[in-house]
């Protein structure tokens, strides 16, 4: 894979300021509650940015993501139960993740755009069935069918979470990053403009959303391993749960979808959200729901891309200059 | 093999048919607005469930038997579904590939909230005096209602194909999903059309939704299944035709209900679901697909 570099170092300044900031935060005594929507934040923003690699640039609505999160919740819980330390267990998720993409990847990569939705849909109801139903291993029940407190969670400290979160965080991110600069991401650029032409230029058109597709579901498999440490449990329906594709999709399209800072921006609103909606319970995801209804209606491109595209003001194009130094 | 083995089999596979007239029913909406906008509703299952607690709300309140509040069922999914098409869906085709599913998710998700929020979490069930009722046929017992489910989808699927070609709106139904461009030339107004196809699918919805609430339990989250057992024979028979829809509502039928019975009841839906992604990686088009 070819990558360019001068693209890629740039503006990576700000962005390594922004990460040394954040995980100085647990060390110099910033609030306990901050800390823990920082941590949502981190997550979020993960599986946003996965979730934005598939939809926005591969042009793969894929509604399975859930099924990554919880099978890299579950591989982590369940080798925790046969002794496997949580760090190593986590990183296990993630590659369960990836070949559980593989697998599925042999029936819904033949689909393609709706189809593609709906057989990705049907994949996370399969896996919740089948943990209602079978129990890997023993241990102490908590819910229906395969409840699992995680074992040894109590034992990591919340600063420890929060920085595990933070790497995955800026894993992705980097992760991205590196895929927009590389030929893979010229390759999606061009496949998302004209497949054919794409094609008959020489881009393998099948192997690109292939890789895309694995990476996706490995890293969202690492932040679902992450976030069920901090959990303490994990049971089949809110693990395989619709709620999942939700917070993602928002995410992604309230920050703005093919935006590579989109879903930074759209996590933040979501945590907000949450923070706000939290007392409302069921009503909550009515109104996310709403949310992102009238967003994909009235603003498509997002909060980055409508800022983009009243981007052409003068007080803007000052303030690009200044950051961008261009 | 021995007589009782057979006659064991005999219930699942009775009952797996007279259910596949209950499935094509729900995926005849599905497949008629796939066939003319080229979008799968993922919202289909969740506004089936709309018509169910329509029908529970009118029976308990006011003691109407479900089948008679379809007088107000109809109508109002009617308008829903004109409405969803008009005004949500139809701007957003303009917008981009995505922008549609996306939205139907939306609702999705709006409706099963708003169904736990008024209904409460609660498993419903459209329980009549007619019902729990069951009748004898060569030594096996089948529930009245799953041999109503099987007549009302033979009739509203005769009723359909009529419908599309006997009617100047069926026509121009048929006629927008073969060639939008050129039925716009010939004088149709695709987007009423459009609109139009979207509500008459709701219609089939909401008489799906009351036979779903007489047959099974159903909960706010029951959609999600429902939207994949119509995909499931939609994929299995193909599209715009209505005996391959009918075909694929018994594969999957007797794949719920012979699932049942070999793996047990929690595993019912299992099977189902796991046809649905085979057939899906061997033949995308569908069974009977062109």
């Amino acid at each position: 894979m070819k990558v360019n570099l001068p693209r890629l170092k740039g503006g990576l300044t700000p962005l390594i300021a922004v990460a040394v900031l954040l995980a100085l935060f647990p060390v110099i005594g910033v609030p306990n509650s901050w800390i823990l929507y920082l941590f949502l934040f981190f997550i979020y923003l993960a599986l946003a940015n996965m979730w934005n690699l598939l939809a926005g640039y591969c042009g793969l609505i894929s509604l399975c993501q859930p099924a990554f999160i919880g099978l890299g919740g579950y591989t982590m819980v369940i080798l925790a139960w046969i002794g496997v330390p949580l760090y190593l267990g986590m990183i296990a998720g993630a590659v369960v993740a990836a070949l559980f993409a593989v697998l599925i990847s042999i029936p819904v990569f033949r689909l393609s755009g709706i189809y593609f939705a709906v057989g990705t849909l049907i994949v996370p109801e399969v896996l919740r069935i089948i943990f209602l139903i079978w129990r890997p291993v023993g241990g102490a029940l908590y819910g229906k069918g395969a409840g699992y407190a995680v074992k040894g969670a109590t034992l990591v400290s919340t600063m420890e979470i929060y920085w595990l979160a933070l790497i995955v965080c800026i894993s992705s991110v980097l992760i991205i990053r590196f895929i927009l600069r590389s030929n893979l991401g010229l390759g999606l650029a061009s496949i998302r403009d004209n497949a054919s032409t794409a094609a008959s230029s020489g881009i393998n058109v099948f192997k690109s959303k292939f890789y895309s597709f694995i990476i996706s579901a490995a890293i969202t498999g690492l932040a679902g391993a992450a976030f069920y440490i901090s959990q303490g449990f994990i049971e089949p329906t809110s693990a395989f749960s619709v709620k999942w594709t939700m917070i993602l999709m928002l995410a992604t399209v309230i920050g703005g979808i093919r935006i590579e800072a989109g879903p930074a921006v759209g996590a933040i609103i979501v945590v907000i959200l949450h923070f706000l909606l939290a007392r409302y319970g069921g009503v909550s995801l009515l109104i996310q729901g709403v949310i992102l209804v009238s967003i994909m209606l009235l603003a498509p491109q997002g909060i980055v891309g409508s800022i983009r595209r009243t981007g052409t003001s003068r007080p803007y194009r000052a303030l690009m200059r200044l950051t961008t130094r261009r | 093999m021995n007589l009782d083995v057979l006659t064991g089999l005999a219930t699942p596979i009775a009952m797996g048919i007279l259910l596949g007239g209950l499935y094509a029913l729900i995926a005849l909406g599905l497949s008629l607005v796939f066939g003319v906008m080229k979008l799968i509703n993922i919202a289909h299952g969740d506004l089936v469930l709309l018509s169910s607690y329509l029908a529970f709300t009118i029976m308990t309140s006011l003691g109407i038997d479900p089948i008679l509040s379809l007088v107000i069922g109809m109508p109002v999914l009617f308008v829903v579904g004109f409405a969803i098409q008009r005004y949500l869906l139809n701007r957003a085709f303009r917008i981009s590939m995505e922008a549609p599913l996306i939205i139907a998710f939306g609702i999705s998700i709006i409706l099963q909230n708003l169904y736990q929020i008024v209904w409460t979490p609660l498993s419903r069930g459209l329980t009549t005096s007619y019902a729990l009722e069951s009748f004898g046929v060569g030594g096996i017992r089948i529930p009245l209602v799953y041999l109503l489910d099987f007549i009302v989808a033979i009739v509203v699927m005769i009723f359909l194909r009529e419908f599309l070609r006997r009617t100047y709106l069926g026509k121009a139904i048929s006629a927008a999903s073969q060639d939008r461009g050129a039925s716009q030339l010939m004088g149709i107004n695709t987007n009423r059309v459009y609109a139009f196809a979207f509500a008459i699918a709701m219609v089939f919805a909401a008489i799906a939704g009351v036979f779903l609430g007489l047959t099974f339990p159903f909960t706010p989250q029951s959609g999600v299944s429902f939207l994949i057992i119509a995909f499931g024979v939609v994929v299995l028979g193909g599209l715009g035709s209505i005996v391959g829809t009918f075909i694929g509502g018994l594969v999957m039928g007797l794949a719920q209900t012979l699932g049942g019975y070999f793996l047990g009841a929690a595993a019912q839906m299992l099977v189902a679901y796991l046809i649905v992604l085979i057939v899906l990686g061997a033949r995308p088009r569908g069974l009977l697909g062109r």
